[in-house]
Parts: structure tokens; sequence; C-alpha cells
């Protein structure tokens, strides 16, 4: 009979304001096979797992609930203590009290105490018949991908392959440097950005260990985290490239929003309307700053912020955050250019808020004198040889009406066409707006949810190009903790087939949504990837024999579970 | 090349730079001044934009950093001094003495609970009482106490020759751990590179006079306002004011309180107080359902992925309302805090009489606040204090000085999300320096 050790927690008044815990540890203390039923404060906390260690070994424990938060929280972290304490991890379960408990029934604390006593009981007869297991260890390649040939790319694949190990860089155009490479000069560093980028380049394309693959893209990815298998296909070229890698880096940048999603402002018709990056290539040293319609040098040039961000009816609902510094920096460049010509801003708020980036703005406004108006532009259009913008100024509460030569949009940074079914065939997920979802907005920002695979740059969202390079680098720190072992452990909490049972009918591998499954034609029996299989069970529901099984979830844990619950 | 890294800093950053380079299997020295790691983080009630609890979300790093077999934690210490080259560097650690034997300590915490003793909690900014004995917080790791020479009566009759006063703590200690002859020891240690992760500190109320210089119990700092949020602060999340206890109706947030300021306070912006004030509002109208949250800022500074939406959030949904215009005058009228300012929008003065007030005060370097230098380690500092990067733009994590990479808000004030891949990032530097070794 196992001895089950049942650990409460009060997480502060967290579950304690709602659930009467002491109540719920005396009761659970007589339930069949519980041995020893504590409560602690923070069971999270150092004298909490100590706690755990302690009477695992004083009485002997061999199966554990803890009782508490969510086990997405601290699942691995009590497992990782039972494991220290002598005891299999697998015999631990975490029975979640609050998410589902006692944060949802604040007001009840009757029912809530009972609830919390029966989502215990019914975790209490699944641990009773958990096998003990051991985690699973897989092969690892490593070698590195990156797509993306922009500074993201340029700065993971460097530091990848600094630390010796071999990288490939998949580039979609002909060339490296991405979007930086159109950049006169950036924020702060005037010192013009091509020449900062020319020579991370060199060290790309002369580096030993980094393969530069330009005009490709990746066409499929296959396999699984150590283990993955990229096809590669080159414009206009019918062979197909196979790299065996072990993690793929998606550093696939921004693209820049349709002009004609801005007809108000002239979008896509008007020719002395343009995009930032497009004002950018005017301002370039070696240009002749002319404007499209006539070739004449602007003198009256008008930014207009926000064109398209911060829209939720009509563009896109974020800021791109780095519009505001680009548009300074124009301001300025435009003024070093056209000493006697005039810069106009419109603006919601002004979002400089990285390090110098105020004092830089206020540069724009003081030294190059650009006229700041808080507000926004509701309509541009042609008069002869001008160009007619109506804003506002909401401070002073007129409306503003400027006779322009020349007026720039900060347009969105947008997710590129193609992300999304890059995105699939990586095996992760895009956000509303189109770019990639990171594990945890705070404390995983270049994860994703599919292991192996990992985010860095504006395909994970607008920024900078410090913020970008900090997490091509952060990109390159999770690669290299991966290829640091020799081979990968997995968790053996997933499906298994009972070959007994199993009729090789291959309903569990249309059932699988991760291809987990596969059947073996010579043995006639379905198996298991262990790498892929995520434990959600479908192939348990879709076999008809039974014969698909996760372990410790098993029929019969289930239904001695729900006969406590019914 | 020696294959261990010192990480000066135990917050997010050095816990995160930290973890990846004991998770590739290299030792890691990691000192901290405080008696406990978790640095700011650990004091937030819950993080924006997603308001996961913060103590929830950095437990499993605090805990996995003090189990580590690649960790060697070193708090309540400092580092002082480092000598040698890049790949060989020699560090010499202080421990600060805890009057606790660490070795034996179980973290019982019956010292805390015997210690008749009380002082205002640092951890609290002062709103709630530690002993004089004391751990940060509940889930301190290491969850030890130290013993405050300030306030531990029985240290200052031992440093007066008097007779000896109290000692309830050595009385009741089950494991003997109690030494109050303990003096300060130092530790040598012998790394390849090195991680500056100090953080930020809070610029000081008595510097803005202005908003009442700190003098006003009910205008406080938004950490002092976290602790009132959390669940485990000194009110167990119920908002009362530090006055009277009495739960505010009015609350006025004032933004860029000492930043944005080149004459009167520091020039830059401190990046995240327009994110955690709209954070802060919305939990405070969770908590106080008929409360009014004010927001006077400038501009609001909402760039990151989920920011704008989450601003939309408090001004659209939850009714926060926000006035764009600097605030010139907070004092005290009866138990009502007065606020002037300005609702430029509207071209309107504004005055609310407010039951609490909070202040966005600017985010300063640690290092400064705490006036440490570390001779050995002479890192470039820019004019506000902050570390310099090598290159703001293209190498943000490393220094002037080789060997040696910076993470987080020591550099400039910056959110968590950005700080991890910053501490990352310069893990990733170190592996690199070490792996670079082999060849």
């Amino acid at each position: 009979m196992r001895k089950v050790g049942v650990f409460i927690c009060h997480c502060g008044i967290n579950i304690a304001g709602s659930v009467d815990v002491e109540k719920v540890a005396e009761e659970i203390n007589r339930y069949p096979g519980v041995a020893f039923a504590t409560t602690y404060k923070y069971i999270c906390s150092d004298p909490g797992q100590q706690i755990i260690k302690n009477a695992i070994q004083e009485h002997g424990l061999d199966g554990v609930i803890v009782a508490a938060c969510s086990p997405a929280m601290h699942e691995t972290t009590f497992r990782r203590t039972a494991a220290a304490a002598g005891m299999n991890p697998y015999l631990l379960e975490c029975a979640n009290i609050r998410e589902q408990c006692s944060w949802v029934h604040q007001n009840d604390r009757a029912r809530a105490t009972d609830k919390a006593l029966y989502t215990i009981q019914s975790m209490v007869e699944k641990v009773k018949r958990n096998e003990a297991l051991d985690p699973l260890s897989l092969p690892l390649t490593k070698k590195a991908m990156v797509i993306g040939g922009g500074i993201a790319g340029i700065t993971a694949a460097l530091d990848i392959a600094d630390a010796g190990y071999p990288v490939i860089l998949v580039e979609q155009s002909d060339h490296l440097g991405g979007k930086m490479s159109n950049l006169s000069g950036t924020y702060l560093n005037f010192a013009a950005a091509p020449d900062l980028l020319t020579r991370r380049v060199d060290r790309v394309m002369n580096h030993p260990n980094i393969q530069v693959i330009t005009d490709a893209e990746v066409t499929q990815v296959d396999g699984y985290v150590g283990n993955f298998k990229a096809t590669v296909k080159r414009v206009g070229q019918d062979a197909i490239l196979s790299y065996d890698v072990g993690a793929i880096v998606a550093a696939t940048g921004y693209a820049s929003y349709p002009l004609s999603r801005l007809p108000e402002y002239g979008g896509g018709t008007i020719p002395d309307v343009m995009d930032a990056l497009t004002f950018e290539a005017m301002l370039a040293p070696s240009a002749k700053f002319a404007r499209p319609s006539d070739g004449k040098s602007p003198k009256e040039v008008v930014f207009v912020q926000c064109a398209g961000s911060r829209d939720p009816e009509h563009g896109v609902p974020y800021c791109s955050q780095v519009c505001c510094m680009v548009v300074a920096k124009q301001a300025m460049l435009f003024k070093e250019r056209m000493p006697h010509g005039q810069a106009y801003v419109f603006y919601i708020d002004i979002r400089s808020a990285g390090k110098g980036y105020d004092e830089y703005v206020q540069r724009a406004m003081t030294d190059a004198r650009a006229l700041y108006l808080r507000g926004k532009v509701s309509k541009i259009y042609q008069d002869g040889n001008k160009v007619i913008v109506w804003g506002s100024d909401t401070l002073s509460n007129r409306a503003i009406e400027i006779a322009a030569d020349l007026v720039v949009l900060a347009t969105p940074m947008a997710a590129p066409d193609g992300t999304k079914e890059l995105a699939q065939r990586l095996h992760i997920s895009t956000d509303a707006n189109g770019f990639y979802n990171e594990a945890h907005p705070k404390l995983r920002p270049v994860e994703s949810l599919t292991a192996g695979v990992f985010l860095a740059g504006a395909g994970q969202g607008p920024k900078d190009i410090p913020e970008t390079v900090a997490q091509a680098s952060a990109a390159a720190a999770k690669v290299l903790q991966l290829f640091s072992r020799d081979e990968m452990k997995a968790e053996p909490t997933i499906a298994q087939v009972i070959p007994e049972l199993c009729s090789a009918c291959g309903l569990c591998v249309k059932a699988c949504p991760y291809g987990a499954r596969q059947v073996d034609e010579i043995l006639q029996v379905a198996t298991v990837n262990p790498a892929l299989c995520q434990a959600c069970g479908a192939c348990a529901a879709a076999c008809p024999n039974k014969a698909s099984v996760v372990r410790n979830w098993t029929p019969t844990q289930i239904l001695f579970m729900a006969d406590v619950l019914v | 090349m020696i294959n261990r890294a010192l990480v000066i800093g135990a917050g997010i950053a050095g816990i995160q730079a930290s973890l990846d380079i004991a998770n590739s299997g290299y030792q890691v020295a990691l000192v901290e001044r405080q008696p406990s790691i978790g640095g700011h983080m650990a004091q937030l009630s819950e993080t924006f934009p997603t308001l996961d609890c913060s103590q929830c979300i950095m437990t499993p790093r605090t805990v996995e950093v003090g189990h580590h077999e690649n960790i060697k934690l070193y708090t309540y210490s400092q580092v002082a001094e480092v000598s040698g080259t890049p790949g060989d560097f020699t560090v010499k650690i202080r421990q600060k003495t805890k009057y606790v034997n660490w070795d034996n300590c179980t973290g019982c915490g019956v010292c805390q609970e015997k210690c008749p003793w009380k002082a205002p909690a640092e951890f609290d900014r002062g709103l709630g009482v530690r002993k004089a004995i004391y751990t940060l917080s509940p889930q301190a790791v290491p969850n030890k106490p130290v013993v405050n020479p300030d306030v531990c009566v029985r240290l200052q009759s031992i440093a007066k020759g008097e007779k000896l006063k109290c000692g309830a703590c050595l009385k009741f200690c089950p494991t003997n751990s109690i030494d109050f002859q303990q003096t300060e020891s130092f530790v040598e240690v012998h790394v390849g590179a090195i991680v500056v992760a100090t953080g930020f500190d809070l610029f000081p109320q008595t510097r803005l006079p202005e908003y009442g210089g700190g003098q006003i119990p009910d205008v406080i700092d938004a950490l002092a306002f976290e602790r009132l949020l959390s669940a485990s602060g000194p009110t167990g999340g119920q908002v009362k004011r530090p006055s009277d206890g009495k739960e505010p109706r009015e609350v006025v947030f004032v933004q860029c309180s000492g930043s944005r300021d080149p004459e009167h306070g520091v020039p830059y912006c401190s990046k995240i107080c327009c994110m955690y004030t709209a954070k802060q509002a919305i939990l405070y109208k969770h908590r106080v359902h008929h409360g009014q949250p004010y927001v006077f800022y400038i501009d609001i500074r909402a760039g990151g992925k989920g920011y704008e939406e989450f601003i939309n959030r408090a001004q659209q949904d939850e009714g926060v309302v926000y006035l764009r215009g600097k605030v010139s005058k907070i004092y005290r009228d009866g138990d009502k805090v007065m606020v002037w300012g300005s609702d430029t929008l509207s071209g309107r003065k504004v005055e609310i009489a407010a039951d609490l007030v909070i202040l966005s005060m600017a985010a300063v370097p640690a290092i400064s606040a705490n006036g440490h230098r570390v001779p050995g380690l002479e890192l470039a500092l820019d004019m506000d204090g902050f570390y310099q990067s090598s290159d703001a733009e293209l190498a943000p994590m490393e220094s002037n000085l080789p060997g040696v990479f910076l993470a987080g808000a020591g550099i400039g004030p910056k959110d968590i999300p950005e700080t991890v891949a910053q501490a990352s990032g310069a893990a990733a530097k170190v592996l690199g320096m070490f792996r670079q070794a082999l060849r």
C-alpha cells in the first residue's frame, strides 16, 4: 500500500483566504493511503521544500501530493525536491487548489474547502497508482540553423559560432544585413550604420563555423529538439538542401506596412508621401536629396508619427516602438542636409524611453528646431506641387494646415508576409498581429513553446537595435545551453503502446496532432516518438483496443479519480 | 581559462545569467549584497502586462539557484577587490557579519518570532516591520536570517561594553546557530569571466521637496505601493494608507517624479514607470472597486509587446483618469494630500484632494545609490552613473573591460523582458569565452 504525503500550501492568503487549509489537512490525513499531511505558508520556498524532503525521508513516503498552485508553476521544482530526497519524482503530483479552486470561489469558503478536499482526494487516488519512471535520453545534433540574416540573425550566428558550434544561416534576399543595411545612421550613433554592420557581415562571411545560404527559404522542418531535419530551397534552383540541426533560431525581422492601407494620407498615390525607410534612402550621404515627383530638394517636411500604429479600428493596435526615435533622427539628418529647411512632427506621445533617447529627442527640438505638434493628422492631399497636411495641435487647441514639400509617414513595423507559414513549418505560433509568440512574455522572451526553436529580434515584436542584439545573444545562450550536454532528457510521462493489444490500425497516427505516432510495418505495431509526444491523450481516446495508454494517466487511474469527484 | 563565472547582483538579471551559465555545465559564484536573492522583482505584487504574480514566476528560478549544484551563492556579501586578467581573475569577496552560523541554521524562524526588537522593514519600503534578526521575506532564498546591529540591543550592549542585554534568539535557537562573536570574513574565488548585474534603486523622495520631500506619510513611491498591493506585504494585499490605515478612495499617481528633469532631478526617462503606473492603477481598482485613480503624465511610453493594449485597458476598461500635465506641488491639508497639477489638453489647472499619492520616482543605478566601487573593476560609467556599454547599439552587454559583461538595469532602466534577454545575452558572451578557450 502506497504511503502518500499531502502538503497543502496556504500561499499566503491566496489559498488560505478562501480554503480552510487546516481542516483539509485534518480530513485528508484520515484518507486511505495518506500517511502524512501538513500545511505550510509557502510550500515553494526553501523551508517549504525542506518540509517535503524531511517528510519523505522520515515517513518513507512513496507518493506525494502538493496541493497548491497550478502544476505549470512549480511541478518541476517539486519533482526535483522529491528526487533530492530519494523518491522517484514521478510519484509526485500537484493538486491545483488555487487557480482551479481558491481563486475562483472566493465568496464561498465552505464549498471551496470541500472542493479542495475532493481535488486532493482524487489526486491521491491517482498518485497511489503512479508508476515510478525515469527520464528518457535522446541524442542531440550540435549544429544550429539561424533563419534570417539581419542584425538579429547575424548576432545569434556569431555568438553560437564563436562558441565553436557550426551554424547554417539562411537568408531570403541576396545579401546579409536586413533592414539595418538600409539605414544611413542610427540614433545615438550617427556613425553610419552600414559601417558598423559591414564589419559584422564580414565576420559572418569569413567565419569558419558559419555557412551562409542566400536567396533561400526553409520549406520544411521535421523532427524535434536536438534532432531537426530542415529543408532549404534556393530561389530558381530545383535542388533541395537538407540539414540536420539541433536548434533553430527564427530571426526573420519585420516588413514595411503597405502605404495603400493609408488612403486618407495619400498612401501609395501621392508620390511625395513616403514611409520612413524610403526617406532613409533619400537621406543617404551618397544620394541626391531629391523628392520623387520633380527631383527638387524638399524644404518643408512633415513627419506623421503613428501612421497606422495605435489604431485598432483602421490600422494595427500596437505601438511600433522605434518610430519616435527614427523620426527625431531623420529630422536631424534632414536639417543637416537642408539647413534652411523646416521639419514638423505630428505625434500622440513621444516614446523615447531608452538610454539617452529623451535627451536625443530634445536635440531634435532645440538644435534641429523641429516643430513638434501634439495631434493626429486627419488628411493629406495633393495641391499643385505641394502636399497639404491637415492636423491639429491639441496643446494650443487649434487645427493646423501645412503645405509641405514632402511627407514622411512613420508606418508600423509589420510581420512580413510568409511569417505565419514559416511559423507553421517550425511548429510555433504567431499572435494576432503576426509576430512570433514567446513562451512567456516576462521571463522567457526568446523561447518559443516548441523546444529547440528560439526567437530573436523584430520577428517577435517591434523593437530597436539594442534590444534586438540583446535578444539575439540571449537566443544564442539558449542554444549553447542545449548543446552543452551530450544528450537530452525528455519527460517519460508520455503515451505508450501495449503491443499485445495493438492491431496496427493506424487510427492513433491520424489522431496525433504532433506527428508523434507511426506504424512500424514490419513489427505491425504502433510506435511513439518520445520527443514529440506531448501526452495529450488523443491516441488513447482514438484507440479501439485500449492499446494506447498515457503513462501515469491510465484509464484505471482516471476512473478512480472520477469516483471521488462524481 | 578558469571555467567559472562571477555574477555580481542576484536580481532577476543576475539570476538569469547564473542559470544560463550553470545549466551549460560551468560553475558560478553569485554575489548579492542583500541577505537573500531576487532584487526588486521579488518586491513586486504583479508584473505588467500579464498581471502574473511576480513571486509565482520568480520562485522557480530563485529556488533553482539556491539548489543548483553549479552555483555557489554568497549573499550578504560584496565584491571587495578584483585582480588578474580575463580568463584568470582573482576575486576577493567580503562576507558581511551575519551573527548567525548559516551552516547550522535550518531557517526555522523561531528567532524572528521571539525577537522583541522591531525596525521598519526595508523590503516593505518602511511600511511594515521586521525584527532585529530578520529575513527579507517568507520566500527568501536562502531563508536564513541576519542580525542588524543598528537594532539589536544585545550587539549594542556588547559594543558599549555594558552588561549583556536580551539574547532571546540565542536562547531559543534550536540549533545553536546564533553567534554574536562572529566577524566578517573574506573568501577568494578564481573566475574566468564576470557579469555585472547590480540593478537599480529609486531616486530619494527627499530630493523632491515640492512633492513633500518624503515627509508626508501618504505620499509614497511605487515600490512601497507595490508592497501594499502584495498579498505577502505588510497589509496582506489590502490597500490601506500609511497615516491612518483607512482605504484610500482618491488615489493620484504622479509619473516622471524626478525623471526627464535635467535641472532638478535626472535628465533621462526611467522607461518602466508608465507601464507600472497603469498596472498599479488597475490593481488598485481591482481591490477598491469604488476608488478613483488619476494619473498625471507627460508622454505615455508603452512600446513593448502588449503594452499599448494594456494602457488602453487602464484608460477604457478600468476607468483610470489620465491627465496630461506635470504636478507642481503636493502638500498636506488635514487628512488629505493636495495635488496641484494641470491638464494641458483642456488647458486647465487641476487640484485633487487625494487620500494617497504614489510617485513614480526616477530609477537610479544601485551602485551609485550605495556608493560601492570595486578596486580592480573600474567600469566606465556614463554621466548618470549607469554602466557604459562598449557600444550602446551593437554591444550593449560588453563593458570597457575585457571579460567583464553587463546586464540589466545597471546599464539603464529597463523592463523585465529586456533585462532577461540581456542577462542571457551576457551569459552567451561568457559561454563563448569559455568555449573558445577549449580550442
